[in-house]
């Protein structure tokens, strides 16, 4: 359903989508059957911005606004969510927290390389005793002279696999004082650097998921993102921002399954008649194409609010919750429509329901966004 | 004295084996004619057309307009407008077909904008009424609906018709024709795109355009291997092998089997589509492919309901049986 | 500097899975459309002129206001300049007309025009006729279909494939070209061309008054033909359905129809009963 008055929105949607059919569609079964990454169309997404979305024009990107960005995301993730995701990780967490937080040194020093795509971002908060609990990590890094020594290891991390730079969330209290944290801009040819296997996951395979070790791995001191004991401040604001690209992808994956479901409706006949014409499957569809849109808005709110400059956090927190809400239940509907044909790998909609659930896991569970929305109502930041 | 009505077909022969189109407007020009006592009149122009006055005699022309000259050797659209054109004012021809070739569909437009008449393009269907009124039936909207187009005011009324839309009559060595043979008109003006190089295609390079039989495959196949069977199945039957754009981009074909939108349009006498669903890029480049076979798990799939037979199967294993049947019973 | 001028048309977006979106909702300006894929093979042709041998290229369509989004895509991709010919005269206009209007505004606006371009057919009509009759409009020499395109001096030269026919031809400027598909595959933009696209872009709406063009113009140089009735394909096929096990599926088959295949290609599979 098309939504944006706005021409240039519409530009930038036909143009991903364009990209995304040509290049994506193709190849989009396949790399989720295998878990390749397809490096080639990445390479390919390079020089068209893909990774450097916001990122200013003298940092060679294309200054697009958040709905763009969103929209961007949203047609990427329509076709094949795990690219959406690398997408939206690499712009979303990896590069904004540059925007934001970094001098001028640390700019210069990466940003085009980042907005180029040369190197692909990666966001590290996560451990094995540290999820919802971001408070609860154990890396540490500890300083010695001019340099950090960081040790600990970080799981679940997008991107993992091929990233060159990433943002690591390390403890650096000194002894017997309060627990502080601090941001690393850590670059994979660091020595201690090391990848783990890629995880097997149930969807969102074709993205190279993977641990990140860290053994005594030495990060100079200008590489430290902001100033000690800014990791609060920076996750709390990365994380925000990160909503909306990941409630955007989730957009995007209900957007294609409804599409597939409304298709074969239309298609499969029984009871010498198409499906569609139920009324079962017609208040599936009028419950899909609402929820969808009332997501779309939802999201472009949140995108409208952090582009003036206002606290978007709690938006953007709903506009996550509901966008993987409506995407976990669109997909099964689109499922359950297909039939038996919906359970099959013949046909894409299984891919999509296995892609939508984690939207309502990572990026912070649907609890946390509850709890984050819950406590801007009662101390009263938003009406 | 009234005028002898006349429709008029131009003779496009240059592939004149794969291409029979003027012999099936001819054949339909006959029917028109019948209704309003016209006479059929073949256009041929060119150089060494013999053969093909012989020819268009013999599949119902009543009269042969032709000019010779060595001029004409290689087609040029811009000659054969002029020419036309000094013929057309000349003798003010009721009805002018052409068939939907790639030249009459460049043709055909730019002689009804320079005689400022209406054209309709790429024709399914011919009528006429007792007063002459073509009834031209062309699709609409995408393919879905049909129209029913008449050029109310202007001469000649003009279409172009899709090769294999209508039967040419069988060969007929009895018929005779009057074969008027006219010089070249002599201030005809200088072509301005001239013909520097002319020569037939090596049959092979895009003979899917041409090819009679298409074993066309989709991702419904599974894989390469599977989809690589269907060279099996062309080599069978004299025939080509097509994909659709998931296919090529998933490397299992070359982009010069591309069929759709965005690739070749075939017009088969012959196709077999092999687990392809019916994408709209795709069904655009089927033109009218005489008779289709389709093979899908989905009985409900679009390609299967536009078939003319319908195998609810799985395309691979289909395509394995069909071929061991063949091989049992090709007897050349 | 030579003057280019590409000829695009918006069709509707036809998505991977079709979807009919256009059923006359309200919001028709925020209906999706594209550029028709064969014009934007024109537009990259052209700014592949444009690249080695230096030239000013102006895109210029008709259509309604929100047309103007592809005006916008090929000055993203590189043409200069934009041109909407937009009025509610023109609207429902068919080939006859179109390359009419179209003639005019070429004429008033670059009228020391080199090469026109167009694509060869369009996704939603595909009858390819737009550019041909614009060339009998501007009476220059026009080829459809070209493949390849040379231009050399005050030449050009046009390799094309048709009917399986390969043809070389030579004009000499102003000409028209009708590009197919078969190269100049299309550029991608990227967003920041987009972006930039949109800030300062020079597109200029022309109305037919402002091309002279009246009511009783198009009268006279509007549609020759008329749509009498319009009625539902039938399908003229039979659908024969044929389920089973696979090998009996391909035995049944090839009984049912092995006349008519012998006869297509031309050796018999016919088993003596």
């Amino acid at each position: 359903m098309q939504f944006n008055p706005c021409m240039k929105h519409n530009l930038i949607r036909a143009s991903t989508r364009h990209f995304a059919e040509t290049e994506l569609a193709p190849i989009a079964a396949e790399i989720d059957h295998n878990r390749t990454f397809p490096r080639e169309v990445i390479a390919r997404m390079r020089g068209l911005n893909y990774f450097g979305l916001q990122v200013p024009e003298k940092y060679g990107g294309a200054a697009l606004d958040s709905i763009s960005a969103a929209i961007v995301v949203e047609e990427l993730s329509r076709v094949c969510a795990a690219i959406g995701l690398c997408v939206t990780v690499h712009n979303g967490v990896a590069v904004y927290p540059f925007l934001q937080f970094a001098d001028k040194r640390q700019k210069e020093k990466y940003l085009f390389r980042l907005a180029s795509g040369e190197d692909v971002g990666a966001f590290s908060l996560t451990e094995a005793n540290a999820g919802s609990d971001a408070g609860s990590v154990e890396t540490t890094a500890v300083k010695n002279g001019g340099t950090y020594i960081l040790n600990g290891t970080k799981i679940f991390v997008t991107n993992g696999g091929v990233c060159d730079i990433a943002l690591i969330f390390a403890l650096t209290s000194a002894p017997d004082a309060k627990l502080q944290s601090s941001v690393f801009i850590v670059e994979s040819s660091f020595q201690g650097f090391l990848r783990g296997e890629l995880e097997d996951l149930c969807g969102m395979r074709a993205n190279p998921i993977s641990s990140l070790f860290f053994e005594d791995c030495p990060v100079p001191e200008e590489n430290l993102l902001g100033k000690p004991g800014d990791g609060m401040k920076i996750g709390l604001a990365t994380l925000d921002n990160g909503r909306i690209g990941v409630a955007a992808q989730a957009l995007g994956i209900a957007q294609g399954a409804m599409e597939a479901a409304v298709k074969y409706a239309k298609e499969r006949q029984q009871f010498k008649k198409p499906i569609a014409s139920q009324q079962t499957i017609q208040n599936y569809i009028a419950d899909m194409a609402t929820e969808i849109t009332a997501a779309r808005l939802l999201l472009y709110h949140a995108c409208d609010l952090k582009d003036a400059g206002a606290p978007f956090g709690p938006e953007a927190s709903m506009a996550k919750l509901y966008c993987s809400t409506v995407a976990s239940k669109v997909t099964s509907l689109a499922v359950q429509i297909h039939g038996g044909y919906g359970y099959s790998k013949e046909y894409d909609v299984e891919r999509y329901f296995r892609d939508a659930k984690v939207t309502e896991i990572y990026e912070g569970t649907s609890e946390i966004q509850r709890m984050v929305i819950a406590r801007a109502i009662l101390s009263r930041q938003i009406l | 004295m009234t005028k002898q009505k006349s429709i008029w077909v131009f003779g496009d022969y240059r592939n004149y084996y794969q291409n029979r189109v003027t012999l099936q407007l001819l054949s339909k020009a006959m029917d028109l004619a019948r209704v309003i006592g016209a006479q059929v009149c073949a256009v041929v122009v060119g150089h060494d057309i013999e053969e093909w006055i012989m020819e268009y005699t013999a599949h119902g022309a009543d009269r042969i307009l032709s000019i010779d000259h060595p001029s004409l050797t290689s087609y040029s659209t811009e000659h054969y407008l002029a020419l036309m054109q000094y013929l057309v004012t000349q003798r003010d021809p009721d009805i002018i077909l052409v068939g939907a070739t790639d030249f009459g569909r460049e043709f055909a437009p730019r002689l009804a904008k320079r005689l400022g008449t209406g054209l309709s393009a790429d024709c399914v269907g011919l009528d006429i009424t007792p007063d002459g009124l073509l009834v031209q039936i062309a699709p609409s909207f995408g393919g879905n609906m049909l129209a029913e187009i008449v050029t109310e005011k202007h001469r000649p009324q003009m279409a172009t018709v899709r090769p294999g839309t209508f039967r040419e009559i069988p060969h007929n060595y009895e018929r005779t024709a009057i074969v008027e043979r006219l010089p070249l008109p002599p201030d005809l003006p200088v072509s301005r795109a001239r013909v520097i190089e002319y020569e037939r295609a090596v049959q092979r390079e895009h003979a899917i355009e041409n090819a009679t039989v298409i074993a066309c495959g989709g991702r419904g196949m599974g894989n390469k291997n599977n989809f690589k069977k269907l060279y099996e199945l062309a080599d069978l039957l004299g025939g080509d092998v097509g994909a659709t754009r998931p296919v090529v981009y998933a490397g299992w074909a070359g982009h010069g089997a591309l069929i759709g939108q965005a690739g070749k349009h075939i017009k088969p006498k012959l196709l077999f589509s092999f687990g392809i669903s019916g994408a709209i890029q795709h069904t655009a480049g089927l033109g009218e492919a005489n008779f289709i076979v389709a093979v899908n798990k989905n009985p409900q799939a679009t390609m299967m309901k536009m078939a003319d037979v319908a195998v609810t199967a799985d395309a691979s294993d289909f395509l394995n049986n069909l071929i061991r049947e063949l091989k049992k019973r090709i007897h050349d | 500097m030579f003057e280019i001028v590409v000829c695009i048309k918006q069709v509707p977006m036809v998505a991977e899975l079709p979807w009919d979106e256009k059923t006359g909702t309200l919001r028709r300006e925020a209906a999706a459309g594209m550029m028709n894929p064969a014009c934007k093979h024109a537009v990259e042709a052209a700014l592949q002129f444009k690249e080695s041998h230096g030239a000013s290229i102006t895109v210029m369509t008709m259509g309604p206001p929100a047309a103007k989004q592809v005006l916008h895509e090929a000055i993203a991709m590189g043409a200069g300049r934009g041109i909407l010919i937009c009025d509610p005269l023109l609207a429902g206009s068919d080939t006859y007309a179109t390359s009419f209007v179209l003639a005019r505004a070429i004429k008033k606006e670059i009228p020391g025009f080199g090469l026109v371009l167009c694509g060869a057919y369009t996704s939603d009509s595909e009858t390819g006729q737009v550019g041909p009759q614009l060339a009998e409009e501007l009476n220059v020499p026009a080829a459809a279909y070209a493949e390849h395109i040379d231009i050399s001096g005050q030449t050009m030269r046009v390799r094309r494939l048709v009917d399986n026919f390969r043809e070389t031809l030579e004009m000499e400027f102003p000409a028209l070209v009708t590009v197919s598909m078969e190269r100049y595959k299309p550029r991608y933009v990227s967003f920041a061309g987009l972006n930039r696209a949109f800030n300062g872009a020079r597109i200029d709406v022309l109305s037919a008054a402002d091309l002279a063009v009246t009511a009783a113009d198009l009268e006279a140089n509007g549609s020759r033909t008329r749509v009498r009735k319009v009625f539902i394909r039938k399908t003229m096929k039979e659908n024969v359905r044929i389920t089973g096990a696979a090998a009996n599926a391909a035995a049944e088959f090839l009984d049912r129809y092995q006349r008519s295949i012998s006869a297509v290609i031309g050796k018999s599979i016919e088993t003596k009963k």
